[in-house]
């Protein structure tokens, strides 16, 4: 007899990633890599969805899934875009230097 | 059945028909900018004529009296940046399809009753926003638009864990089926905070409120003035529908956690505006402090609260996109900063405008006589109301500190001086006057409005 994978165990990978993704935006300099990592929560947030999906039998945490798939790509058109403009504005990636505003 | 969407397909079909004749006609043309303000003023007739209350597809749309509200105010943010954006050759063709959906992602958010359409919802409103912020060709554009990017997919992805730990501790996306678990489990407890952090991001609450000045001073003024209306309409929304519908029986939980911000927020919000030179920034943090206000309404947990928090949301977004009108006419075409150094004087230069201005900060002062007075009683109402005696205080410091802040400007105005003048077009003028009239008609006969938001925000969940 198959097992499946516990839903605890889907869920705490979950986690893992997204603590992993959320410490990458805060502590990163590079949008690029805050953005990646503000994905990867995304991704996590995914996963927890598809693992508690399985734990009660139902298909709409799997349909989220595939919605939070579909909104990211969507985001990251946008959001590679921009980042990409900044750059050539700037020829370097670092928060710290697109900041002109204070106060 | 599904007749009572009918304002929102109108919405979605103006964005489409708005892509289309921004494709044919030629980049210079106001074609597009006349479709997005006929289609939103069709949704605008369209909703204030619909009077029921349903839902679909067991609870996930919820079309109520609420949700007629918040496309109402939504539509009246999108009619008005697409007002103050009248200019094909600086805004582009793209900018009225991309306001527009913006405004549909708001109108999602307020009638959504399950945690997809929240998501989807929240998504369709910042996607569009992040563009449109970068949308200047500066430096300032590029970094708002990146700011309001990262923050923005960073709290979505806070918001879309919550929603998964919800999922999971419930096995229902339905608001309504979320009241069945109680909250003081961890697993419970744990979704709520995150889902709440997420919405508080959209809503500019202090702890999670640093993107706004800078985003608002980069961004282009016609798409600050909508992100001060249409944005907070939407999160504001969907916060009270989340916590009405879903969590009613924990309410004396989250009451206390967001009583706390709201106070730490119109407090911290009036408290940084002081200082401001820049005119926009300084309507930034006003925007951060009027945030504060609304989450008394949603913090105060009960039917008075709720339906304060509701009603705020029209003055303040009244007396703001009045102050950004201002902003509008005195930057000109250049886009040049405005400081409140380019304020003196204007009383003498410009009176028509400079009453408009005065309106704008009176009603964000809460004097008596002008709309943002009779939203802050309300919701001091709801806060005595829920025995949050703190918080009351609170607004009523916040509203003192206030005075001081939107004295200065005034002050400016009135000082013998030479500052800067701009020209009124007709779309600006338009909005002028009306947001004027509308402060001032809700602040001295308030009946009508009042009745009309009042009942529809009756959350019978809340007592």
């Amino acid at each position: 007899m198959i097992r499946a994978v516990p839903a605890g165990d889907v869920v705490a990978l979950a986690a893992a990633l997204f603590a992993v993704g959320a410490v990458g935006v805060l502590v990163r300099k590079n949008p690029l890599i805050m953005f990646m990592s503000a994905e990867m929560m995304w991704n996590a947030a995914a996963l927890a969805f598809i693992g508690y999906a399985a734990e009660w039998h139902q298909m709409q945490g799997q349909l989220m899934a595939f919605l939070i798939i579909a909104t990211a790509a969507a985001e990251v058109g946008i959001g590679l875009a921009l980042i990409v403009w900044v750059y050539h504005k700037k020829l370097r990636l670092d928060v710290d230097d697109v900041s002109e505003m204070k106060g | 059945m599904m007749h009572f969407l009918e304002p929102e397909i109108i919405a979605a079909v103006g964005v489409l028909a708005t892509l289309v004749a921004a494709m044919l006609a030629s980049s210079r043309s106001t074609v597009p900018y006349w479709f997005g303000l006929v289609f939103s003023a069709a949704a605008l007739a369209r909703a204030s004529m619909l009077h029921l209350s349903t839902h679909l597809y067991g609870g996930a749309v919820l079309g109520d009296s609420y949700s007629i509200v918040v496309t109402v105010f939504t539509l009246l943010a999108v009619m008005a940046g697409l007002l103050l954006a009248w200019d094909p050759d600086k805004y582009g063709a793209e900018f009225p399809a991309l306001l527009q959906l913006a405004g549909l992602g708001a109108m999602v958010m307020g009638f959504a009753g399950n945690l997809i359409l929240l998501f989807l919802g929240l998504e369709l409103l910042s996607l569009p926003l992040y563009v449109l912020a970068a949308s200047r060709r500066t430096p300032l554009g590029g970094e708002a638009g990146l700011k309001y990017l990262l923050m923005g997919a960073f709290s979505s992805g806070i918001l879309l864990f919550g929603a998964a730990l919800l999922y999971g501790g419930t096995g229902s996306m339905t608001f309504v089926n979320f009241t069945a678990v109680h909250v003081v489990p961890g697993l419970m407890a744990a979704g709520l905070g995150f889902l709440l952090v997420g919405l508080l991001f959209k809503l500019a609450i202090v702890p999670f409120h640093m993107w706004v000045p800078d985003v608002y001073e980069g961004s282009p003024t016609p798409v600050a003035a909508f992100m001060a209306f249409g944005t907070k309409v939407g999160a504001a929304a969907a916060l009270l529908r989340v916590l009405a519908f879903g969590f009613s029986l924990s309410a004396a939980w989250w009451g206390l956690m967001l009583g706390y911000l709201a106070v730490l927020t119109m407090i911290a919000g009036n408290m940084v505006a002081l200082p401001q030179r820049d005119l926009k920034r300084l309507l930034a943090w006003s925007g951060v402090g009027n945030a504060g206000y609304v989450l008394v309404g949603i913090a105060s947990h009960n039917l008075l609260g709720a339906q304060a928090a509701l009603f705020y949301l029209l003055p303040y977004g009244l007396a703001i996109l009045l102050a950004f009108t201002v902003v509008r006419v005195l930057e000109g075409r250049e886009e040049s900063p405005v400081t409140l150094a380019s304020l003196k004087g204007l009383a003498y230069r410009q009176p028509w405008l400079a009453v408009g201005f005065l309106v704008a900060m009176l009603s964000l002062a809460g004097i008596p006589l002008t709309a943002g007075f009779i939203g802050k009683f309300y919701l001091v109402r709801g806060a005595i109301a829920a025995d949050q005696w703190g918080v009351a205080v609170g607004l009523v410091v916040a509203t003192i500190v206030g005075l001081a802040v939107y004295f200065r400007p005034v002050q400016q105005m009135f000082a013998p001086g030479d500052g800067a003048s701009g020209r009124f077009t007709v779309g600006t003028g338009v909005v002028l006057a009306a947001a004027a009239l509308g402060t001032l008609f809700i602040g001295i006969y308030p009946e009508p409005v009042l009745h009309a938001v009042i009942q529809s925000a009756r959350f019978t969940w809340l007592h």
